[in-house]
């Protein structure tokens, strides 16, 4: 009984009495009282026409009630002008006035309301009063309503503290979702990824992330973005470590609980969705039309004066297209639910040969037995997905060096129609007229579709769940999971690829195979113990889980004895890699920049967990959790058992206090809570290992036996209020997290002989305030508003890197010759970004050396150090979306808004320097680049060739302080108009047409391209573009039918 | 009831407080690594890669500093305005040749040390302890002081000896290799199974290994003549007089061959990243020198420009010019990567031809009762030999000097040759002269080893070598003298800071630059 809403629960019983007293009180009155109100009769459905059950409708006014029964019909006694009023849990209050005797009234689902009962962490169900921390819940509807190929991308903008970036990486490209910011140097920033209260892995494809600005090999989308969106019911945001700190070490940053789907009891349903998409990509770089290549063979546009150019960016990028069906069946009877659904998505990409194909099978089942003491439950899905050619990023094997680099006034389409030399062998095959030593340019069409990638992914996804009720206050569950994923990617570059790929010129093949075995078990006993005393109820759970995760795998790649025969026997093994065999380039424990972990990694937490819930009357409530957590990558240490405890406090004012009537809700509360978190594999044991020639190679890290679990530390205070007869709702919530004890792999001094060492150390705050206020601003019959505001702030601060070890930086991405690097360094801010500045004197003028002659131009010098250019993260987000509904439709958009934040434009500076970009051929046109600079003897500069000019402050490794620009990006993230089509009541319960869009306007961008991308889902390359494929604007069409 | 919620709840507590930890050291222990005794098993197999690593990241480590700064290379590429070449000391790059030997030679000799081979195996340890002293040498040579005799007794803090005292580690190294050699040899002639195949110098020939540490032995000695006279002469006659002698023909050369995916270096910078071409120095000297082993360490030039203007289609690039794009240079001569430095050529630590330059200079020195004149054409001729090249007249050509350098794009990086010297010995000449003509055919003789090449010429001034055209060090690089060293790496001032700010107060004897002389660079102190 604990876990059903107490308020709600309360008030339906008094409902129900009032009704059982109205209708005796008709069953008397219809001889006794003549003059008794009509019977007005209805039904009631949701936005979905699924008929609503137990709906109080009450007579303005008056005491008179009714409830709706399991069809939605409701009847009730009242005049032909009186007002009806409907209100029901998780759905906004609707006021009607009477039309006629036989009313249909559909009602809406509400944000602010939807929050009445809470999936937290384990799965467990609690009211929304009695929580101590901040959560946020999105309805699986705001899900699918504007789908995209990585569900967690259409979360962006709707929850505070949330923030999304996507990869730059194509159709099932991965996503990075932090939750108030970024807290771990090493670890995992992401959250953790729940099921029906059961944790499922989020691991990347074979290939992992990139690593620096090079790129290479891409990205091949992560756990979550495999799920079919139609599946879920809802997702619970927990923000914090306290809501999570039950899940212990993996919940450090936050867990987004996913409850899916089931059967119901009594009613069966089909439903059938179908949505076409069309994505174009959401911008251009900026081109010059007016100078040409330097010379016929020059890779360089500085050029003598041409009239127009061509639109070569035109001849590459299509109309990518998303189509995405499913279908799902549930029903059941009280004792057994059935819920099935398949899915399939085939995407196409902006990129041509870019394809994403993908299908869901589910599977879940509830059932009760023994007296409805034992409920079971299973859920099995099973999914396959193949992408083919994920857009590569970065300078290396990325067809959009050569498509933006390519000299102006040249046509590309003779080398788009002809990529290939078939009468020539070795690297004469590619046609391709540039040799650009620097950037190692290919035919874009000769990437595409000479050195084609594909990464198929099958997963299967097991759940299940028994649950037995030993007495009415004492019930015991056991709960278990495995989630296998097997992964394979190949990539295959045919003979013509450049040397720099293939030495021999026969072509080069990788193949990466990488199996995922997360299984996890728990057994809980939730109690609720029995007391005289009314006033104060006891109840809580103890429990132990196990986690173990495994990967395994192998990674070949290596040059070709017969030229474009990809079989993995063809590979010169004197020519495959060397150093890769052994290790894996993908596996969640690498840390970023850092050396792989080897394949296999087994890892295995073991746990004991207890909770604890005091409440008195209806306004306290009182929590706290402990776990401990033995953790098998801390072997080896004395520090492979850890303890961690949270502590909150909810006080329900408006039931302590006697509120004005405008406040139908208030609470504060306040929170504390500790999570630790374990270290990667193997760190504690160090070992020495072999490279494929059969060498010993030395591991000359430190073996450090005294780390520590990571530990982050969290308060938060927040305060809820609903008004205005429920209308209006307002949460804010304030926290601050520290996280200690992070290991970091260190340069330890050169001569101590360690080429790594680790250290615990570090202290990453996070601060911030999250906000949302959601307003039905209409409530009437036919027409509804709702608009809700999310707000998030979020400050981070290093305070301390290693100091005890004279260390006040670590690099998340090292510059590997290209001028960005990514710190954290001792008071900045996680993901700080660094790069080169132009040399200035005192007064800020910057200092040229030559002397301004055409033999020796003025030329601007770079810094002989990185310095500071700007952090990537926002200040703030902000999220407005607004709901109405007219009539049969409902109309919705949101625009949010990311302010501050700085982001570099690696990709403008190579154009800059290659002399193709607009800005350069502007500087030409009007006869140089105006500086204010003085050169080597003082003399004021005042014009520089912009030759010089962006010869020198361009490209990979220029002055990349230069190309920093304003992050801030305010955008129409999503608007849909649906319509609900007037159907009779028959075989179809609902047929809704719905024209979405994402991501369709940029009202405010300051940057050259869409600063939310990202290069990497890992902890670096934040902020930085090089060559990523733009931002895509998506618009399309769905209908929904159920019957 | 009762019975049963504690009975559940006892049962709970008791499956996890006696949660199953036993496997944990299993679990967090790497199958797909090796066992202690897999370890020792296989310790020869290390030795290869130790070898290898003295060239690494060769072209930051060196070739984009030392080799140009010897005037064997200059790179075609405009990496940045001001790099290297042009004095502008680049962290990213110079760190490598100080970081890699540490991690990559000394980490992982401490780590044979710590398998016991020291006694053990102790002609395995020797092989150990000359590798060391080979890569630490290249290290001590380019920055001077080093963290050396405390190296890996704390990972905070770590003292820098001064290079005197690092030079003396190193002789009681060599030592103790010899020791340890000798007493192998005699005691198992001709026995290689110890290192064998594993061994890509020597495949375990501790006879030759034995001349390696005696001629190691004498390229150090050499090079601290200003500085310790005493020493210099103590060591030189110690390596020239010891019974395991040093190399002398080029089947004695030391240097490793590739393996696996490893390309050879010079390969790797000039034809694979086309980074690298000729430097107008050496081709100014072999082109007036009508050197016969030109078309064997050179390509012709393929630019139309340079090629229509050059002598026999040899042209280099003069170091620190101006360049505005890769294409102006590309095509200038290119080190002959099609027949001498293909993938797969070895690359030298040391060759027999440097060893009998050093004997003449030990006998021009007085040192020993060679005749100077035998060890100096000897050392010409086998440097011809080495090559595959037939020496011709070569020797005997007493007019050929340097040529003017013009550069066909640029009159301003034209250089006239700064040198008379010529190849055919004198007896008569000066004491000094005769030094020019030897340091400038070992300098013909060992490219493409600019790391010695560039010790050679700071230490004696030969041979002549023309100054950067650009001089960006902002004053502390002076273009005449040109550079001395390189700047200590930037991590040694986050990670090692007290000491290596103590080792430029007091070791250095002068500011953490590029023009601060090395301890054997002795300023103001003639060869003689």
């Amino acid at each position: 009984m604990r876990l059903l809403p107490f308020r709600a629960l309360q008030r339906s019983v008094q409902v129900l009495a009032v009704l059982l007293l109205v209708h005796t009180a008709y069953a008397q009155s219809d001889t006794a009282i003549k003059k008794a109100p009509p019977l007005i009769s209805g039904t009631i459905t949701n936005q979905n026409g699924e008929p609503l059950t137990q709906v109080t409708v009450s007579v303005k006014g008056t005491q008179s009630k009714a409830l709706s029964d399991d069809k939605g019909a409701f009847q009730i006694a009242a005049g032909s002008n009186a007002t009806l009023e409907f209100t029901h849990i998780g759905y906004a209050a609707l006021d009607t006035s009477v039309t006629g005797t036989a009313m249909s009234i559909v009602m809406r689902q509400s944000q602010g309301e939807l929050t009445e009962v809470v999936v937290t962490a384990l799965g467990i169900r609690r009211s929304q009063p009695s929580l101590t921390y901040a959560t946020q819940q999105i309805s699986g509807d705001q899900l699918t309503n504007v789908k995209t190929d990585n569900m967690m991308n259409a979360l962006n903008g709707k929850v505070a503290g949330l923030t999304v970036s996507p990869s730059a990486s194509g159709v099932g490209g991965s996503a990075k979702v932090t939750l108030r910011g970024n807290r771990s140097a090493n670890g995992n920033n992401q959250p953790l990824y729940v099921i029906d209260g059961i944790p499922i892995s989020n691991a990347n494809n074979a290939n992992g992330q990139p690593g620096g600005t090079y790129g290479g090999t891409p990205d091949g989308g992560d756990g979550i973005s495999n799920l079919n969106p139609d599946d879920i019911a809802s997702i619970s945001v927990l923000e914090g470590a306290s809501a999570a700190a039950l899940y212990g070490s993996q919940a450090q940053n936050g867990v987004i609980l996913i409850t899916t789907k089931k059967g119901r009891p009594g009613v069966t349903q089909i439903n059938v969705s179908s949505s076409i998409f069309a994505d174009q990509i959401a911008y251009k770089p900026k081109f010059q039309n007016s100078f040409g290549e330097t010379t016929p063979t020059s890779v360089d546009s500085w050029g003598a004066a041409i009239s127009g150019g061509h639109d070569n960016v035109n001849e590459f990028f299509r109309t990518g297209m998303n189509f995405t069906n499913s279908i799902s069946l549930s029903g059941g009877s009280e004792k057994a639910q059935t819920y099935f659904s398949y899915a399939n998505t085939d995407a196409t990409g902006v990129q041509p040969t870019n394809k994403l194909f993908r299908n869901n099978l589910n599977l879940h089942e509830t059932a009760r037995m023994l007296k409805d003491k034992l409920t079971v439950d299973g859920n099995v899905s099973y999914i396959t997905q193949k992408i083919n050619n994920s857009p590569a990023l970065g300078i290396y094997e990325n067809p959009l060096t050569g498509l933006y680099l390519f000299p102006r006034g040249r046509d590309i389409l003779p080398y788009k129609r002809h990529y290939l030399n078939a009468d020539s062998t070795g690297f004469a095959r590619q046609n391709w007229p540039i040799n650009d030593g620097n950037l190692y340019q290919q035919n874009p069409w000769w990437i595409l579709n000479e050195e084609p990638s594909v990464a198929t992914r099958n997963r299967v996804l097991f759940n299940a769940s028994l649950r037995y009720e030993i007495a009415p206050w004492l019930n015991i569950q056991a709960r278990g999971n495995i989630d296998y994923i097997n992964d394979n990617y190949e990539q295959d570059l045919h003979s013509g690829t450049l040397p720099i790929y293939n030495n021999n010129g026969n072509g080069n093949m990788t193949i990466k195979q990488q199996t995922t075995e997360q299984k996890y078990g728990d057994v809980i006993a939730n109690f609720n113990i029995p007391i005289k005393n009314d006033d104060f109820k006891v109840s809580g759970l103890v429990g132990t889980s196990i986690l173990d995760t495994k990967v395994t795998g192998n990674y070949i790649t290596g040059d070709l004895s017969t030229p474009d025969f990809f079989t993995e026997g063809n590979i010169i093994a004197s020519l495959a890699g060397l150093t890769s065999i052994t290790t894996s380039p993908a596996n969640q424990d690498v840390p970023p920049g850092g050396a792989a972990t080897p394949f296999p990694v087994h890892n295995q937490i073991q746990s004991v967990f207890g909770e604890l819930d005091l409440k008195y009357k209806e306004w306290l409530y009182l929590n706290g959790t402990g776990r401990n957590d033995w953790s098998s990558n801390l072997s080896f240490t004395p520090n492979e058992s850890f303890f961690y405890p949270s502590a909150g406090l909810s006080v329900v004012l408006s039931e302590l206090l006697k509120l004005p009537q405008a406040i139908d809700f208030a609470k504060v509360r306040g929170s504390f809570a500790q999570v630790g978190n374990t270290v990667p594999a193997y760190l504690t044991n160090i070992q020495n290992t072999q490279n494929a020639a059969g060498q010993l190679v030395f591991n000359t890290a430190d073996a450090f036996r005294t780390l520590k679990p990571e530990k982050t530390n969290s308060w938060e205070i927040g305060t809820e209020w609903r008004f205005l007869n429920n209308r209006l709702d307002f949460t804010a919530t304030l926290y601050k997290s520290n996280t200690r004890n992070q290991y970091f792999p260190i340069a330890p001094v050169t001569a101590s002989l360690f080429s790594t060492g680790y250290v615990n150390a570090g202290n990453i705050q996070n601060k911030g305030i999250e906000v949302v206020v959601s307003y039905d601003v209409i409530r009437d019959r036919h027409f509804t508003w709702n608009t809700s505001l999310n707000g998030a702030l979020n400050r981070n601060k290093i305070i301390d890197v290693d100091s005890k070890d004279s260390i006040n930086t670590f690099v998340l991405t090292a510059n590997g010759n290209n001028a960005y690097e990514s710190h954290i360094t001792k008071g900045g801010q996680y993901g700080d970004i660094y790069g080169y500045t132009l040399v200035r004197n005192a007064s800020g003028q910057i200092v040229f050396n030559g002397d301004g002659s055409t033999a020796n131009p003025y030329k601007p010098q770079q810094s002989s150090t990185y310095n500071l250019l700007g952090n990537p993260n926002p200040l703030y987000q902000l999220g407005w979306r607004n709901d109405f509904s007219i009539y049969k439709f409902a109309v919705s958009f949101l625009i949010d808004g990311k302010f501050g934040g700085k982001v570099l434009s690696l990709t403008q500076g190579i154009m800059d320097q290659y002399g193709v970009s607009q800005a350069t051929g502007d500087a030409r046109l009007k006869g140089g680049v105006a500086v204010n600079g003085v050169d080597a003897t003082g003399k004021s500069v005042t014009v520089v060739t912009p030759q010089a000019w962006y010869e020198a402050i361009g490209g990979r490794n220029g002055i990349s302080g230069e190309y920093m620009y304003s992050a801030t990006v305010v955008r129409l993230r999503e608007a849909s108009i649906a319509y609900s089509l007037p159907i009779p009541p028959g075989f179809f319960k609902q047929i809704k047409l719905s024209l979405v869009g994402r991501n369709l306007a940029y009202f405010s961008k300051k940057a050259p391209f869409d600063p939310e991308l990202t290069m990497s889902t890992g902890n670096g390359l934040s902020g930085v573009d090089v060559f990523n494929e733009p931002a895509t604007r998506n618009f399309g069409f769905s209908l929904n039918a159920s019957f | 009831m009762k019975l049963n919620q504690y009975t559940v709840l006892g049962l709970l507590l008791a499956f996890g407080v006696s949660s199953c930890t036993k496997n944990f050291e299993s679990y967090n222990t790497n199958s797909s690594s090796l066992s202690n005794a897999q370890t020792i098993a296989i310790l020869p197999t290390a030795f290869g890669p130790l070898e290898q690593a003295i060239y690494a990241d060769y072209q930051t480590a060196q070739n984009l500093n030392a080799d140009g700064f010897a005037g064997f290379f200059m790179s075609p590429t405009p990496f940045k305005a001001a790099y290297d070449l042009n004095y502008f000391l680049i962290d990213g790059w110079d760190r490598n040749g100080f970081v890699d030997q540490y991690n990559q030679v000394m980490a992982p000799v401490s780590k044979i040390a710590a398998t016991g081979v020291r006694t053990s195996e102790p002609a395995v340890w020797a092989v150990a302890l000359i590798l060391q002293v080979e890569a630490m040498d290249r290290v001590t040579d380019r920055f001077g002081p080093i963290p050396y005799s405390k190296a890996g007794t704390s990972v905070t803090a770590i003292a820098y000896d001064s290079q005197q005292q690092v030079y003396n580690e190193f002789f009681a190294q060599l030592d103790t290799a010899v020791a340890n050699l000798s007493a192998y040899v005699s005691a198992h002639p001709g026995d290689t199974t110890q290192l064998g195949v594993n061994d890509l110098v020597y495949q375990g020939r501790y006879d030759k290994w034995w001349k390696y540490a005696n001629s190691l032995r004498l390229r150090l000695a050499m090079r601290i003549v200003k500085a310790d006279a005493a020493t210099a002469q103590a060591q030189a006659t110690k390596a020239l007089s010891d019974p395991g002698g040093v190399l002398t023909t080029p089947a004695d050369d030391a240097k490793f061959a590739q393996s696996a995916g490893r390309n050879n270096d010079i390969w790797l910078v000039a034809s694979d990243y086309g980074d690298c071409r000729m430097n107008a120095a050496l081709t100014s000297y072999m082109i007036g020198f009508k050197d016969p082993r030109l078309p064997v360490y050179a390509s012709p030039a393929t630019d139309p420009v340079a090629a229509a203007a050059a002598t026999g289609g040899y042209e280099g690039i003069r170091i620190g010019i101006n360049i505005a794009s890769k294409d102006d240079y590309e095509g200038y001569s290119s080190p002959n990567t099609t027949t001498t430095f293909p993938r797969t050529a070895p690359q030298y630590l040391m060759s027999s031809a440097e060893v009998w330059f050093l004997k003449a200079e030990a006998a021009l020195r007085g040192w020993s009762a060679d005749n100077v004149q035998t060890d100096y054409e000897t050392g010409i001729n086998t440097s011809f030999q080495q090559w595959g090249v037939a020496s011709g007249s070569y020797i005997s050509d007493g007019s050929s000097t340097q040529t003017n350098y013009t550069d066909p794009k640029n009159a301003a990086n034209n250089g006239p040759a700064l040198s008379t010297i010529t190849i055919k010995w004198d007896p008569a000449a000066t004491q000094e002269a005769q030094l020019e003509r030897i340091i400038t055919q070992k300098w013909i003789a060992i490219y493409p080893d600019g790391q010695e090449a560039w010790a050679d010429y700071r230490r004696t001034g030969y041979p002549r070598l023309f100054p950067v055209v650009n001089n960006n060090s902002g004053g502390t690089i002076s273009t005449t003298t040109q550079i001395r060293r390189l700047d200590y790496p930037q991590s040694e001032y986050t990670t090692n800071a007290a000491a290596v700010n103590s080792a430029v107060s007091t070791l250095l004897g002068g500011p953490d630059a590029g023009g601060t002389r090395l301890w054997w660079d002795v300023a103001g102190k003639g060869n003689f």
